[in-house]
């Protein structure tokens, strides 16, 4: 608890400190962030009159370099899990992995550490049905995807920072063939807000 | 019909000066979509304009699907309409960067907002990806086009002529009063190097229209490249651009391509005799005949480079590059979904050429192109196409010429629970041409 507030204590400073000087954007030169957080996953196809939705945990891996003062450019390759998705009747033992892998631009508006991201690039989703206690029905498709968010980089040191993102990830992936059943044109909306680490 | 758009944009006049304005920029975008759905609802007594609430909550809560929209409105109508959200954006002071989001913004809110269908992914990206590439030209071309030194009749005919291209430009430009007001033309205006050129002739094709038989048929062709890789260092998206536009007399508009430079680098010095440039370009592609259509947004990165000859302006150039196809789209026997006859997915190419020029005007060009598109809404299917063409165009006099132009189309189409299916087609062009050309180093 003690560390817990000492590192929040610490922040505050650094925040207040980093206040009275211009600020650039934290990511400079190369940079690479890493992180983790919670997400809710809506599915629409083709011809489908509702949507089937779920939540999962999310994770993330962007790399880049900088563009200018206040832009950066970067790649970043995005995955959600889902184990209780509900394509079959025993949704529990169903799994749904959706992931992207883009290029992105990250705009930082003014001088703190706000910015805007946007990105396009490829996705691809697998779903698996359990058929036995060893065995699964597992679906893939690939397509592409586009991203969208925003966060805000709270720098630790000068090589360090924290990361809260939000975003959302449209993604495309086909149809889906499962036993029993065939989705059509799938489209995977995602929601996420997660906690990244930054380093430079 | 512009009567009421101009009103809508004067209550969001504030002042006259040119300085970034995003709040504006928003608001006449929403004024668009407000303007066009009101038109829609009350003019046209279209009922999916007709939304409110119910249908917004709707549409938010069951999110993106895709559409059933003819070719020519999926892929040429959207990226136009996109190009206004664009332009309400590069009209208020913004730069490209900047105007992005706001081509984002407003797709996005008229798919959700502006009607009770639900919020259609194609035209999200296709409104926004080519809202930008065609608005970022269009609002270019349209600031050449107008002369903020010219006074008189020639400035209303000039800007009355950009209006087509950048209408929301030329609304803000009204209601400033800068139809009138002289002063300083923005850097846009001056392309540095360009070539224009406009050609109209004949067209023939074995296999466009039916599949034997040759068709004939009247064509226009118009290319523009502004400004030269060549010429000029890389400062600002779209500082170089290249853009042709053939209007066929069996259908009106058949092609519409252009990519333009969002960012470039010399690769050895800018003065040598042999020069090798990099560059990664936004594209857009619309192909719209008969037998066959297709289109998409890409970015490309590849390298031209340029070895020049002698001291009159001579030089032979190359281009080899390869593109992400972010959205495309493309016909094919079985494709669609309910009444659309065609597939959306993305997919990866290349493109090449070879050109024998003079002062930057091409008089001699071999190229080709090959794209693959994985369907991701429409048949299972992957879908390859290759265009390939020779273009000679031959000086008579006073910048008129000859130009003959052929070109072969070919796609192949596989798919997972059908046979293989595919198409080809030959085209001639003969075409009287007239050439205008700037050019620098």
């Amino acid at each position: 608890m003690r560390s817990a507030l000492c590192v929040i204590a610490a922040m505050l400073c650094h925040t207040g400190l980093a206040a009275q000087r211009p600020m650039r954007p934290h990511r400079a030169g190369l940079w690479g962030e890493l992180g983790f957080g919670a997400g809710h996953v809506r599915v629409a196809c083709s011809g489908c009159t509702n949507v089937v939705s779920a939540d999962g945990p999310t994770s993330y891996f962007r790399i880049g370099g900088t563009v200018s003062d206040h832009v950066v450019i970067g790649f970043e390759a995005f995955s959600q899990l889902n184990k209780a998705f509900h394509f079959s009747l025993d949704a529990s033992k169903s799994t749904a992995e959706t992931a992207t892998a883009a290029v992105i631009i990250m705009w930082y508006p003014g001088r703190t550490g706000l910015f805007f991201k946007g990105g396009v690039g490829a996705a691809g989703g697998q779903y698996s049905i359990p058929r036995s206690a060893t065995q699964a029905d597992t679906s893939s498709g690939a397509g592409m995807g586009l991203t969208f968010g925003a966060g805000w980089d709270w720098a630790i040191s000068r090589k360090f920072a924290v990361t809260a993102n939000v975003a959302t990830y449209v993604v495309a992936v086909g149809d889906i063939v499962l036993p029993g059943q065939r989705v059509d044109d799938v489209i995977a909306t995602m929601y996420q807000a997660s906690i990244g680490f930054t380093f430079r | 019909m512009t009567a009421p758009l101009v009103a809508a944009l004067l209550l969001f006049q504030i002042d006259t000066a040119p300085r970034p304005r995003p709040i504006m920029a928003i608001g006449q975008t929403i004024a668009i979509n407000t303007f066009v759905n009101r038109v829609d609802a009350w003019a046209f007594g279209q009922t999916w304009a007709r939304s409110g609430t119910r249908a917004w909550g709707r549409n938010l809560r069951l999110g993106w699907e895709w559409d059933e929209d003819a070719f020519p409105t999926n892929m040429f109508a959207h990226p136009y309409h996109g190009g206004l959200y664009f332009n309400a954006g590069r009209s208020n002071g913004l730069g490209y960067f900047e105007s992005v989001p706001i081509a984002f913004f407003g797709s996005w809110s008229w798919e959700n907002f502006g009607e009770t269908y639900r919020p259609s992914l194609n035209d999200w990206f296709m409104t926004s990806f080519g809202g930008i590439a065609l608005g970022e030209m269009f609002h270019r071309i349209g600031a050449t086009i107008r002369d903020n030194r010219a006074r008189g009749r020639s400035r209303t005919m000039r800007e009355l002529a950009a209006l087509p291209m950048d209408p929301i430009g030329g609304l803000n430009r009204l209601v400033r009063g800068q139809w009138n007001a002289r002063g300083p033309n923005p850097p846009e205006h001056d392309p540095g190097a360009y070539v224009l050129r406009v050609g109209a002739g004949i067209r023939l094709a074995k296999g466009l229209v039916s599949d034997s038989g040759i068709a004939r048929m009247g064509a226009i062709v118009v290319d523009l490249l502004y400004g030269d890789q060549f010429a000029q260092e890389y400062h600002s998206p779209f500082d170089v651009f290249g853009v042709r536009l053939m209007l066929s007399s069996n259908g009106g508009i058949s092609v519409l391509r252009g990519s333009g430079r969002l960012y470039g680098k010399n690769l050895n010095r800018s003065t040598a005799r042999i020069r090798h440039v990099l560059a990664v370009n936004q594209r857009y592609d619309y192909y719209k005949n008969p037998s066959q259509s297709a289109g998409g947004q890409s970015v490309e990165i590849g390298i031209n480079s340029r070895w020049r000859f002698g001291s009159k302006g001579y030089g032979l150039r190359t281009a080899l590059f390869f593109d992400f196809v972010m959205l495309g789209a493309i016909d094919a026997p079985g494709t669609g979904l309910g009444e659309r006859t065609y597939d959306f997915g993305p997919g990866g190419g290349s493109r090449w050429e070879l050109a024998l020029e003079r002062n930057g005007a091409r008089f001699f060009r071999i190229l080709g192109q090959a794209e693959f598109l994985h369907t991701v809404s429409g048949a299972s299917a992957d879908h390859i196409i290759d265009v390939s063409g020779i273009e000679l165009t031959l000086p008579l006099a006073k910048g008129f010429g000859i130009s003959g132009q052929t070109y072969v189309f070919n796609r192949d189409s596989r798919y997972s629970d059908a046979p293989r299916a595919r198409r080809d087609y030959h085209e001639g062009r003969v075409l009287l041409v007239w050439t205008r050309a700037g050019f620098g180093p």
